[in-house]
């Protein structure tokens, strides 16, 4: 902060007076939504299901390759 | 009292009031809440592609949409692969070699780049005769630029070491709105899925995030022992990942403003240089200075995974639309897809 002049400061000031009003959700509402989320997700999350890369198009399917 | 005296105390106490109303909203912690959820299984991703023809170092690495990725290395050239045959799409070379970033259009139509020029420049995909050619050079920053994301075909973010994002009207080549407020070089970014905000990370250790429209620096989220060189936004929207010159990664909660984990380990004391989540989030691979890339349990905070393969710094990642395949970019002049 040493090295911000004197209208750095002040917007510096004012956008932590914005950030201070900021609507806080509570952690106990946010965490279980949030893993909630997350584990839905995960069925259809290729890296977790392999079903999913069954069909995988970095894979050569077979031997020759037409050009 | 001086004024700056006067403003500096009133910052300190903002700072501490921030810091108060945070905890004061932390009825849960994430430990907590997953204790009883067992850690992933151990995750084996294998090199299925690699893409070579570069010649020197890669800095950035973009997918365009699950196939079609952007790789820009400082052997002055931007190359467009088909990730599926490994063939370059386009090769296209750059007036300053000295590139940092690239990034890819959601259209398709569009690719940018820019670096040690701090300059962000766009080349159009599709023009009629069919070369790629600049379209425009977006030029303000005074200094590199560091990363860049477009909105749409005529809108772009880009973050510099000169401390500040700008987003770009790229018809007109002006700067919509500045982005100031961070103390240190900005070297990521990330836009959020709804593209009504935007993430920073930078030297001075914070991460900000800012309403594109109204300019606002909302949120700011401490912690980070060192500078943030990666920044992500979880697949929902709602939460941050952060990798950091620190050896470590974090969580953070945009809704409850606050930092939920860390991703450490003691083994590891190398800077993180790029992040990815999974589809789901439930992952998060992370490149290191190491020449390794970990694959994390998002929710557990434990390594599951490791990508090895590339013989030099793993400089950037990046995981397809539909979660198919992750990217990695090397200073070994490769690019690895794995799956």
């Amino acid at each position: 902060m040493d090295e911000l002049d004197e209208t750095q400061l002040k917007n510096h000031v004012e956008s932590l007076k914005q950030q201070l009003q900021f609507n806080r959700e509570k952690t106990s509402v946010a965490i279980p939504e949030l893993t909630k989320w997350i584990e839905e997700k995960m069925n259809e999350d290729p890296f977790l299901n392999p079903d999913i890369l069954k069909d995988n198009p970095w894979v050569e399917t077979s031997k020759c390759v037409i050009i | 009292m001086g004024e700056m005296e006067q403003l500096r105390k009133e910052a300190e106490s903002l700072k501490d009031e921030i810091t108060a109303a945070r905890k004061a909203v932390q009825d849960l912690t994430l430990q907590d809440h997953v204790a009883g959820t067992a850690v992933v299984g151990r995750v084996q991703l294998k090199t299925r592609k690699t893409l070579r023809g570069h010649l020197s170092k890669i800095y950035a690495v973009h997918w365009g949409d699950s196939k079609l990725c952007v790789s820009a290395s400082q052997d002055g050239k931007l190359i467009v692969w088909d990730s599926y045959t490994t063939n370059k799409v386009h090769a296209i070379p750059l007036k300053s070699s000295w590139v940092m970033t690239c990034a890819y259009a959601p259209s398709g139509n569009m690719v940018a780049c820019g670096g040690l020029d701090n300059m962000c420049s766009i080349y159009n995909l599709k023009g009629k005769d069919g070369n790629v050619k600049v379209m425009r050079e977006l030029a303000a920053h005074t200094g590199y630029l560091s990363c860049c994301r477009f909105l749409n075909d005529n809108e772009i973010i880009t973050s510099s070491g000169d401390c500040t994002c700008v987003l770009w009207d790229i018809e007109t080549g002006s700067q919509k709105t500045v982005f100031a407020g961070h103390l240190g070089d900005c070297m990521s970014l990330g836009v959020a899925p709804d593209f009504n905000t935007f993430i920073s990370g930078a030297c001075d250790f914070t991460a900000k995030l800012w309403d594109i429209r109204d300019g606002q620096c909302r949120q700011t989220f401490g912690g980070h022992e060192s500078d943030i060189n990666a920044i992500g936004f979880f697949p929902n929207g709602n939460a941050v990942i952060t990798g950091s010159d620190d050896a470590s990664c974090k969580l953070y909660d945009l809704r409850s403003d606050q930092e939920l984990i860390t991703y450490q380990d003691s083994g590891i004391m190398c800077g993180v240089t790029s992040l990815a989540p999974s589809f789901s989030g439930r992952l998060i691979l992370a490149g290191y200075d190491d020449f390794n890339c970990n694959i994390w349990d998002s929710l557990k905070a434990e390594r599951v995974g490791v990508l090895s393969g590339h013989d030099n710094r793993v400089s950037c990642i990046g995981v397809t639309p539909d979660g198919m395949a992750c990217c990695t970019g090397s200073w070994d002049s490769f690019l690895k897809i794995w799956n």
